[in-house]
């Protein structure tokens, strides 16, 4: 018993220094403590902490492997005691394999690591994530569908990063050539733009065929147009065959019945329609904010002259826009130390010192792949380019998936395929919905088991 | 008497293994590296295949995952794509193979050689590239390779793989349309170890050329058929990076998904280990049927 309460003691103690740590580290509202204020205070205990990041292969030039180190070099300044390893791997199912050996089997592996959709949920409910304590400001900061989205049985389990918002890319030469006016400011009605892309969709004297609209095989964002959403508040009750469903995906449908998109465009994968549109073969291009940097790397490609960014269009409802989003873990474990350190890295990777911090270095390194996770965040984004700071504004129309573990599946297996058959006049609408209802719903209720 | 047997047996035991006991020795190594990588994977799938196997581990359900396959009118609609693709694609390349072998058999020597080398090269390409080039051959666009062949005679164009109705075709055609470089070097080995004088016999009852082939090659290469046929069907039961990549992953309205695609999916993807092992040893199951009938009917007692 006396050896049980010594413990405790020194657990305390632990979990008090840990605190210390985070205090001296954090990069909340208070500033950072400046080297020489530093000096007064007794110097911290070193730790040692592994950061897991996928895609990351030192040596590269992949962003993810600039931002990684140079995020490191930046922490450093600020947590002196903190040495931080990163572990890379590639993206894809053999890394997701990595990391679900290593949490869930092992309980060992990253302290801090990235991760994304139903993951999230999958390792809080194996109870492998520390929870992260979020002040109230820092709760309002953060995009609230963010939020949502890595919050578990009412708690939220990890640090949001990220959303990707899609919006469309838009080709001004070809809106010229077709004597179509861009939308003003970046804002239409689905009506303008069917009416647009089908204007944009012509041959040229040489017989080079031009598409007004594509986009990739991997995304939803049309069913969502009237308001239709994958679950209820609750996500407990599937409800993509709603009426506002429904008619979201008759919007689709009258884009490839109107035949405003290539003949390919099922299985146009991301790269692919990335290519149509940089070959001038499509006008109108709904991809995520990563494509700026591609543009941007392109010396033909002048950001307001040849291309410009528009909103998706709006028809009944608010959030439109389909979005990627991705999350800071810390894995649970004994170490206080270590997950001190690995809590407050997480925040520091997440909140709105990282950003200035990178933009110093020499030379300087950009850190928000994608914006609008949160709101102290947006403005360091914005400042990188002139697109930037326009799609910066846009978080507020994207709809993110809340996350359920089964989605992967109910996605794959039966939601794609029904959509395929809608779109190319297999099925109604209505009929392709209605009958993936009730196995996604067996999906939706195996994931809320 | 049994006693006086039984120890017979005994001492005939200890005299074989006295005899050949240390060539066991040498054995032992691949036989190992056997058991480690290949029995026991098979076994633990078997083991898998009988659970609720996630990552974070498994209880046994007995056969519930065989009853959700009968039920899973994805996994139905795979294992029907399978065998539609293994069934063309297998009489094809056969056939195929058979007809450039026989092609080829009465050039010279040299000759021999080089078309063996360039039937055969094209088989080191990697599977992956290979199939990226058949998506651009079957491109749904004008510009798609088959689209260009066929508008020149007034044909098309077709959607091909970006269509529900023809993605199957098209990953079909891409595997009819390449020419089986290890069935033409087999074949075309075997065939110059055919005995020399059914040949002459046929040639003085004044066979023709097509007669001897029909009535003599043939029936004669029953057995490379037979390994042929048998090593084509299981390579095309486990069709995997073509459908991946020419559509990626399963087509149009899952037009062209397969047991193995699934099988990736459902283990990789959806994370259910042991319902993909289920779906693994139904695969099994169908190759070894499929390998038993295929013995069965084509066995040849032909020997010369």
């Amino acid at each position: 018993m006396t050896g049980g309460g010594v413990m405790n003691r020194r657990r305390f103690l632990e979990a008090l220094a840990a605190v210390g740590v985070v205090v001296a580290c954090g990069p909340t509202a208070t500033p950072s403590p400046s080297p020489s204020s530093a000096g007064v205070s007794p110097a911290p205990k070193p730790v040692s902490i592994e950061w897991w990041r996928r895609n990351y292969a030192a040596g590269t030039q992949s962003a993810e492997t600039i931002t990684s180190d140079a995020a490191v070099k930046a922490y450093k300044d600020r947590a002196a005691n903190v040495t931080i390893a990163i572990q890379g791997g590639p993206f894809g199912a053999e890394t997701d394999q990595k990391f679900d050996i290593a949490i869930l089997q092992q309980h060992a592996g990253p302290d801090v690591f990235h991760t994304t959709g139903g993951d999230v949920l999958k390792y809080a409910a194996a109870g492998q994530l520390s929870q992260p304590t979020l002040t109230d400001a820092e709760r309002n900061d953060f995009n609230p569908s963010a939020l949502k989205a890595t919050t578990y049985k009412g708690t939220v389990v990890a640090y949001p990063l990220w959303i990707v918002p899609w919006f469309e890319y838009i080709n001004l030469d070809l809106f010229k050539e077709a004597g179509v006016t861009p939308p003003a400011n970046g804002n239409w009605t689905y009506d303008e733009f069917l009416a647009a892309a089908k204007k944009l969709t012509f041959k040229r004297a040489d017989g080079k065929q031009i598409y007004g609209f594509a986009h990739a095989n991997d995304e939803f964002a049309f069913m969502l147009i009237d308001g239709g959403r994958p679950y209820d508040t609750s996500i407990k009750t599937w409800t993509f065959n709603s009426a506002d469903a429904v008619s979201g995906l008759e919007k689709w449908v009258a884009l490839a019945q109107q035949k405003v998109m290539p003949p390919d465009f099922l299985t146009l994968n991301p790269n692919d329609s990335q290519a149509r549109f940089i070959a001038g073969e499509v006008a109108i291009l709904q991809r995520p904010s990563a494509m700026i940097n591609v543009l941007n790397a392109d010396a033909k490609w002048k950001f307001g002259t040849n291309w410009d960014i528009a909103n998706f269009p709006k028809a009944k409802g608010d959030q439109t826009a389909w979005g990627g989003v991705g999350f800071i873990a810390v894995r649970e474990q004994s170490d206080a130390d270590k997950k001190a350190a690995a809590h407050a890295f997480a925040k520091y990777l997440t909140g709105p010192d990282i950003g200035p911090d990178l933009k110093k270095q020499t030379p300087p390194v950009e850190y928000w792949l994608a914006p609008a996770g949160r709101k102290s965040a947006a403005g360091i984004y914005g400042d990188y380019h002139p697109a930037k700071a326009k799609v910066a504004t846009m978080g507020a129309f994207t709809y993110v998936l809340p996350n359920v573990s089964t989605w992967s599946e109910i996605d794959q297996k039966y939601l794609r395929p029904a959509r395929d058959a809608a779109l190319e006049g297999k099925k109604t609408p209505k009929q392709a919905l209605d009958e993936v209802a009730p196995q996604a719903q067996k999906l939706l209720d195996e994931a809320n088991k | 008497m049994s006693a006086t047997a039984a120890s017979r047996r005994r001492r005939s035991f200890a005299a074989v293994l006295r005899r050949y006991g240390w060539s066991y020795i040498f054995v032992l190594p691949t036989f190992s590296l056997f058991v480690v990588f290949t029995l026991l994977p098979v076994v633990q799938g078997l083991v898998l295949s009988l659970q609720n196997a996630r990552v974070t581990g498994g209880e046994f359900i007995g056969l519930a995952n065989f009853e959700t396959l009968a039920a899973d009118p994805v996994f139905i609609q795979a294992v029907g794509n399978t065998i539609l693709y293994a069934t063309v694609v297998v009489a094809a390349q056969i056939t195929l193979a058979l007809v450039v072998a026989s092609l080829i058999q009465p050039l010279g020597p040299r000759a021999h050689v080089f078309y063996r080398a360039l039937f055969y090269l094209p088989l080191v390409n990697s599977a992956i590239l290979v199939a990226m080039v058949w998506r651009w051959i079957f491109n749904a666009n004008p510009y798609g390779l088959a689209n260009t062949a066929l508008g020149t005679v007034g044909l098309g164009p077709y959607l091909w793989i970006g269509s529900s109705d023809q993605a199957l075709i098209a990953v079909i055609l891409s595997a009819v349309l390449t020419i089986p470089g290890g069935g033409v070097v087999l074949y075309s080995a075997a065939m110059g170890s055919l005995p020399r004088e059914l040949y002459e016999a046929a040639d003085l009852d004044g066979a023709s050329w097509f007669s001897k082939w029909r009535h003599i090659t043939v029936p004669l290469l029953r057995p490379t058929t037979l390994y042929l046929v048998v090593i084509y069907t299981i390579l095309a039961f486990q069709l995997f990076e073509r459908v991946y990549i020419m559509t990626n992953g399963g087509g149009p309205n899952n037009a062209t998904i397969t047991i193995v695609q699934l099988i990736y999916s459902t283990a990789f993807q959806f994370g259910r280990y042991g319902l993909a092992s289920a779906m693994a040893v139904v695969l099994f199951g169908m190759a070894l049927v499929v390998a038993v009938v295929q013995f069965r009917s084509l066995r040849s007692d032909v020997e010369y």
